[in-house]
């Protein structure tokens, strides 16, 4: 097995660097001669990259695949550097002010492979938040994200399949893989883990603690969710199941399908196949009758109604509610409601909506949290009349970035204590539906969860070994999982993940606006040996940035980039072959073998 | 339960910090100079005590501004990694050729208990001293240091070597060997906070220090210089710090050791008591 060495130039083919030249050499190994020149003003044209990524305190692994990035670009003669910012200031580099050229990230996807239309459609190219951070715009691809919503089934199928590899050619991010999530609980005081994923709603359902245990001590290694509890932030969060704990949404996802939640039913009806050719971009294609449970209350007793769950979706298409100059949407969310067309109120507990796409796409509507009316309306109210010139700006207004505490959702649990850095401590929410008789869910038995931040991965695991835990709730990073104590009361969970690691591209600037510059840079990834490398295995490679049930033939993993194989093998740059293919693509190299601009 | 990690951890050090202070004091101080301070520790404390309440504000001050440092370095601060990483490479990497298991337990305890030891000690030995202006000038330089340091840290953002090398340290680094230290460096500090390392600036004052005064403690220079250099070195050897805030942590010792010597005076007992003579009723001697 190859092991990666320590010194910056290794890790390339020896024979090929040399190939390349004696002034290839040089510029891969000494960055201190070029920032001089640069300083003088000679080399102002050459090509320089920063690799935007978090720290290793915050993702080793993503840290590990930016150098190994870096290595490599520095090879072909760019002037490639590190950008690390904390994990609240890399989101709102990347998603909110779009000051990157490309970053390492994961990406928290979502059960659906509607995420996609949100993360590319050029429609969303201007917004701040989850939405189109990369700049990108793509006739061909917008085509192929909106076909792919109109319909279901196997034709759905076949239209993501050519989306995929409209996507692989295009390369607006390049997935990496999907790791796989790890986790440790102790079973000696809580039973009834292994079901359910546990950072999802369900996950806390149908725990059973032994009598004396009144908490669930969980471990999370990111402090933000006891900073900020505001479900429309962007840079607060990626994933984790506070939000979904604290608030209720219509539907949510269970083992890959969308179960009732705080609806009770809903029923969809979809017009034909043909008739869809017929229909016009806004034209209803399907319909749902959504039928709330009945008496459920937010968390400050006011009951949730169906004009809440308009409200939610009113709201997040503008959250400034139409007072300001311009629409404010939602810095999250923001494909989930926009195939919505229109929203009728029927009554108390009944709405109607229609929607311009297929049920699969449309039903992402369902799974938004529901937000109590009388609490938003009077936060935009307030923000609206304190301010003569009110302008909300989109993504970064204060009613999407303040931190909501307490948080007052009518989800299973509600807001108890936190202490910034420390804790957030959740209460089971004793009115809701979950803990009702006839509701055909698994109760919640803990009374309480409280959620410790320990920041390293290789702590959490020693504090459940030591019952100072009884969960690590974050996905465990691959370097600590061989800290794991054989023990009888410490198990382990394992799940696949739908997140992946990437590399995105900033498409609005040079060079990565031109998709064969994107290209290149993803064959400078050896996404195989990353795997080995850097996850110890515990990852799967991908060329896509959906699990292999979307995957057409074409872009399967066959033990290399199908579309843009690496330049090299085993982690080795070929120096020489990448060059030629810069050069090949119209880029030039100066006489020190440096990538001009 | 964050905090029962944290009262664990803390007790440990206080009682091995403690030990070693005990074994110190009766090595290094002896029983005549215990004696005598017994005798004149109420004249003392007054004479040194504007030069505590200084380093008291400056430590109050300092966790104030690292708990909320991340709002002022966010408006004012300017991302260093890349320059440090740039300008020295992978440097710190070569402690890691040495690395043995030994030297990794050495270096973690180093870090943590003979750090605390090596800055509390010369507080008791120097206070020890019939001459309080060591003890005065001691102070203030901790004052100094950590003062100048918080400027440096709001000025720049830096994280250190484990956290863009981390694959490379895996062997020695601090916090995957040793996962509770996380949890009290935690508390006093941030990992943005690297340039320059106070570690090795203050544990450097304390090696000046005892140098300065090694006609009063001679057995105690070479101990200090001793730990001084292997709390510099622990820090690149746990890849906590980069050599470029090592050498920062020595330019920031050597000035503040300067920086104390003129501002504190060699006579302040005398004054002290002059003014407190002019005072109808001194405060300090009400009881």
């Amino acid at each position: 097995m190859h092991r990666q060495s320590t010194t910056r130039s290794n890790g390339i083919d020896r024979r090929s660097v040399l190939a390349a030249g004696v002034a290839g050499l040089a510029t891969a190994t000494s960055g201190c001669i070029d920032r001089v020149e640069s300083a003088v003003g000679q080399e102002t044209d050459r090509l320089s990259l920063s690799i935007t990524t978090v720290p290793a305190d915050g993702d080793r692994e993503a840290v590990r695949i930016a150098r190994h990035l870096e290595e490599h670009l520095e090879a072909v003669g760019i002037d490639a550097s590190l950008d690390m910012r904390s994990r609240s200031n890399f989101l709102e580099a990347v998603l909110i002010d779009h000051e990157f050229d490309l970053y390492v990230g994961r990406h928290p996807a979502d059960y659906d492979p509607d995420f996609l239309y949100e993360t590319l459609h050029s429609a969303y190219a201007n917004e701040s938040g989850w939405q189109n951070p990369l700049g990108f715009s793509s006739m061909p691809v917008d085509g192929h994200l909106e076909a792919q919503r109109r319909v279901d089934g196997e034709r759905r199928r076949e239209r993501i399949a050519t989306l995929l590899e409209g996507l692989a050619e295009e390369k607006p991010f390049d997935p990496i893989c999907f790791p796989e999530e790890h986790r440790v609980v102790r079973t000696d005081r809580v039973d009834g883990w292994n079901a359910d994923h546990p950072e999802s709603r369900h996950g806390y359902l149908g725990l059973e603690p032994s009598e004396d245990v009144d908490r669930l001590r969980v471990l999370v290694t990111d402090a933000r969710i006891s900073r900020n509890l505001n479900p429309l932030s962007a840079t607060l969060r990626e994933q984790g199941s506070t939000i979904d704990l604290l608030y209720d949404s219509l539907a949510t996802e269970h083992d890959g399908e969308l179960v009732p939640w705080l609806a009770e039913d809903w029923e969809t009806t979809t017009i034909e196949e043909t008739e869809i050719e017929e229909t016009e971009d806004d034209d209803a294609i399907t319909r749902a009758t959504v039928t709330l449970r009945e008496d459920c209350r937010f968390h400050d007793d006011e009951p949730v109604t169906a004009d809440d769950v308009a409200f939610t979706y009113r709201f997040l298409e503008d959250t400034a509610l139409g007072r300001a100059e311009f629409t404010s949407p939602a810095p999250r969310y923001r494909s989930h409601v926009s195939t919505l067309e229109d929203v009728t109120v029927e009554s108390d507990r009944e709405l109607r909506l229609e929607f311009s796409a297929g049920y699969e796409a449309a039903e992402r509507a369902l799974t938004v949290p529901v937000l109590p009316e009388h609490r938003w309306r009077e936060q935009v109210d307030a923000r609206a009349e304190n301010t003569e010139t009110f302008t909300a700006m989109q993504g970064q207004w204060g009613l999407v970035t303040m931190d909501n505490v307490p948080a007052v959702g009518s989800g299973p649990f509600r807001f108890e204590s936190r202490s910034e850095r420390e804790h957030l401590t959740l209460e089971r929410y004793d009115d809701h539906f979950t803990r009702r008789e006839d509701v055909d869910l698994p109760s919640v038995e803990i009374e309480r969860l409280q959620f410790g931040i320990d920041p390293g991965s290789a702590s959490s695991i020693e504090r459940v070994a030591n019952d100072g835990a009884d969960l690590t709730a974050s996905m465990l990073e691959a370097h600590a999982l061989d800290t794991i104590p054989d023990e009888p009361e410490i198990d382990y969970l394992e799940s696949p993940s739908q997140t992946f690691y990437h590399v995105g591209f900033n498409a609005r600037i040079e060079p990565f606006s031109n998709p064969h510059a994107r290209r290149l840079v993803a064959g400078l990834l050896d996404k195989a040996w990353l795997v080995e490398e850097v996850f110890d295995g515990h990852a799967t490679p991908t060329a896509t940035p959906l699990p292999e049930e979307w995957v057409p033939e074409r872009l399967t993993w066959d033990g290399d980039d199908p579309i843009t194989p690496f330049f090299g093998s085993d982690g080795d740059l070929d120096v020489e072959a990448a060059r030629d293919a810069f050069e090949d693509t119209g880029y030039r190299y100066d006489d020190h073998g440096r990538l001009r601009l | 339960m964050y905090a029962e990690v944290l009262t664990r951890v803390l007790t440990q050090v206080a009682v091995v910090v403690g030990i070693l202070l005990l074994t110190s004091i009766a090595l290094f101080v002896g029983r005549g100079r215990l004696v005598t301070t017994a005798r004149e520790w109420r004249s003392r404390l007054q004479a040194t005590a504007p030069a505590v309440a200084v380093l008291a504000a400056v430590l109050g001050l300092n966790r104030v501004v690292r708990w909320r440092g991340d709002e002022i370095e966010g408006a004012i601060g300017f991302h260093m990694t890349e320059t440090f990483y740039d300008l020295e490479g992978e440097f710190v990497l070569l402690f890691q050729s040495i690395a043995t298991e030994e030297l990794t337990a050495y270096f973690s305890f180093i870090y943590v208990y003979g750090y605390a030891f090596l800055l509390i000690f010369p507080g008791i030995a120097y206070f020890a001293l019939s001459d309080t202006r060591t003890f005065r000038r001691l102070l203030t330089a901790y004052s100094l240091n950590y003062v100048l340091g918080l400027a440096f840290y709001l000025l720049v953002i830096a994280y250190g070597p484990r956290n863009v090398m981390p694959e490379e340290l895996t062997v020695t680094m601090l916090y995957d060997n040793s996962p509770e230290y996380q949890h009290l460096t935690r508390e006093v500090n941030r990992n943005t906070n690297v340039f320059p390392s106070l570690h090795t600036s203050l544990a450097a004052t304390v090696g000046v220090f005892a140098y300065i005064t090694r006609s009063s403690y001679p057995y105690w220079f070479p101990v200090a210089a001793v730990l001084a250099a292997s709390v510099a070195v622990s820090t690149m050897y746990l890849g906590i710090h980069w050599a470029i805030d090592v050498v920062a942590g020595l330019v920031l010792a050597g000035v503040c050791v300067r920086l104390s010597g003129v501002l504190v005076g060699r006579q302040p007992v005398a004054r002290f008591r002059r003014y407190l003579d002019r005072r109808p009723t001194p405060r300090d001697d009400r009881e």
